[in-house]
């Protein structure tokens, strides 16, 4: 546990700073891959849901004091992130990296579909809402550019993992 | 073992309420509770302005490459604009004089003159896809607040402060979805409101409504703030109209707004104090 908390502490913080400045000159269709949601679905995946939902909350929050404009707003979403597909895990072959694409993929969806949907409620109670282009020109292509980067993502995370048990046993 | 996952539930819940209450606090951005921002900011903004500065330079590499064939085409026209342009400058002199002539026997003040123009580097893009906010490079120490209005060198509108921290600052930008202008249409004189719109924040537009049934829009008017709300002074151009679209009759109308400012390849701007 004592070594967890200072590596988690820096990966999310390089997540953070990737996400706000490099990530924004790579893009692709207008997109840019969301590496908060691929790293939480890693770590809930590995290491169980409560891992998962601390690591999502974090990386919310510092997503928030970046560039959000509530605080609290992607902790939350983060939080339950981390604590549902940690929670779904047990069940399922976790070395199987197809799993780990498709657990991204249908992350990534639930989570943007719930940030565009908390964000418009105003619209949606006015009845102009516009359910196509948000699913065709973010959340599908998201979903499709971090399923590809989660491959990448997920062994850096086993290897941490086994760092941290290694590092447990001595 | 019961007791566990109960206090796990517990916690849980407890942080929901929590985190819900501080979006609620946060909502107000002159709320106390965005010190917490300082947190992070403080430390992370040197980092931020090296990694933006880093992406740039990988921008520049990429387009490089891409762009050297258009690039001479390119050339050739401007070589021609460049001749065109000369002509042009050398009618507008003339006017130019006259304009100060004119302005002086009217006694115009210039009406950035009230305000203290701070200038900044964006250090930081929006982490998400659905909204644009940034970060600048100036916080309260240089005496940025909230709701201050945010342009580019030439004086076109970019936004204003959302919350402003001791070293930077998160900026709104004009086409994020939760920004709405006073607009003046300056030619025909009408007010208007220009708001983002997500479906129209990727090509860098916004979208301009209350066009009210007897005023003249025309595609390539000068939209500009009209100073109305407070936030923006009277006077700052917003862009231009680039389309006009109806909804089921003539005067149920909006326009579609071309900002004068390029946000894609936005580095640097001025906060007016």
């Amino acid at each position: 546990m004592k070594i967890k908390l200072p590596v988690y502490t820096v990966c999310i913080i390089v997540i953070i700073l990737l996400q706000s400045t490099v990530l924004d000159y790579i893009k692709i269709y207008n997109v840019k891959p969301n590496l908060i949601i691929v790293f939480t679905v890693s770590v809930a995946l590995l290491n169980g849901n409560i891992e998962g939902a601390i690591v999502g909350f974090f990386a919310g929050l510092a997503q928030d004091i970046a560039t959000g404009k509530l605080i609290g707003f992607y902790a939350l979403i983060g939080l339950y992130l981390g604590l549902a597909v940690g929670s779904i895990n047990k069940r399922l072959y976790r070395d199987n990296i197809f799993v780990v694409i498709f657990f991204t993929f249908i992350s990534t969806i639930v989570y943007e579909s719930a940030v565009y949907f908390l964000w418009s409620f105003r619209s949606i109670i006015n009845g102009q809402i516009n359910l196509l282009y948000p699913l065709k020109a973010v959340i599908l292509p998201e979903a499709v550019y971090n399923s590809a980067i989660s491959v990448f993502v997920y062994i850096f995370v086993i290897k941490l993992t086994r760092t941290f048990e290694e590092t447990e046993r001595t | 073992m019961l007791n566990l996952i109960k206090s796990k539930v517990f916690l849980i819940i407890l942080l929901t309420i929590v985190l819900l209450v501080t979006i609620a606090l946060t909502a107000n951005s002159n709320s106390k509770l965005n010190w917490i921002g300082n947190i992070l900011s403080v430390p992370l903004s040197p980092v931020q302005k090296l990694f933006s500065a880093a992406g740039q330079k990988i921008d520049e590499a990429v387009s490089f490459f891409k762009d050297i064939e258009a690039i001479k085409t390119e050339n050739e026209e401007l070589r021609k604009r460049v001749s065109e342009l000369e002509r042009e400058n050398r009618e507008l002199e003339a006017f130019r004089e006259k304009n100060e002539e004119l302005r002086k026997a009217l006694n115009l003040k210039d009406r950035f003159s009230d305000y203290t123009v701070i200038g900044s580097n964006v250090i930081a893009k929006d982490a998400g896809n659905w909204f644009d906010i940034f970060r600048i490079d100036v916080g309260t120490r240089d005496g940025i607040k909230a709701d201050m209005p945010v342009v580019t060198n030439s004086r076109g509108l970019v936004g204003r402060i959302l919350t402003a921290d001791v070293t930077s600052s998160k900026v709104i930008s004009i086409i994020d979805e939760d920004s709405q202008v006073a607009g003046w249409i300056s030619k025909s004189g009408g007010h208007v409101i220009v708001r983002g719109d997500f479906t129209l924040k990727d090509e860098g537009l916004c979208r301009m409504d209350y066009i009210a049934g007897d005023i003249d829009v025309e595609v390539g008017d000068i939209i500009e703030t009209s100073g109305l709300g407070g936030i923006y002074p009277k006077g700052i151009v917003i862009g231009e109209v680039k389309e006009i679209r109806m909804i089921n009759s003539e005067f149920n109308r909006y326009a579609i707004i071309e900002p004068a400012v390029d946000f894609k390849g936005l580095e640097e701007v001025y906060v007016l104090k």
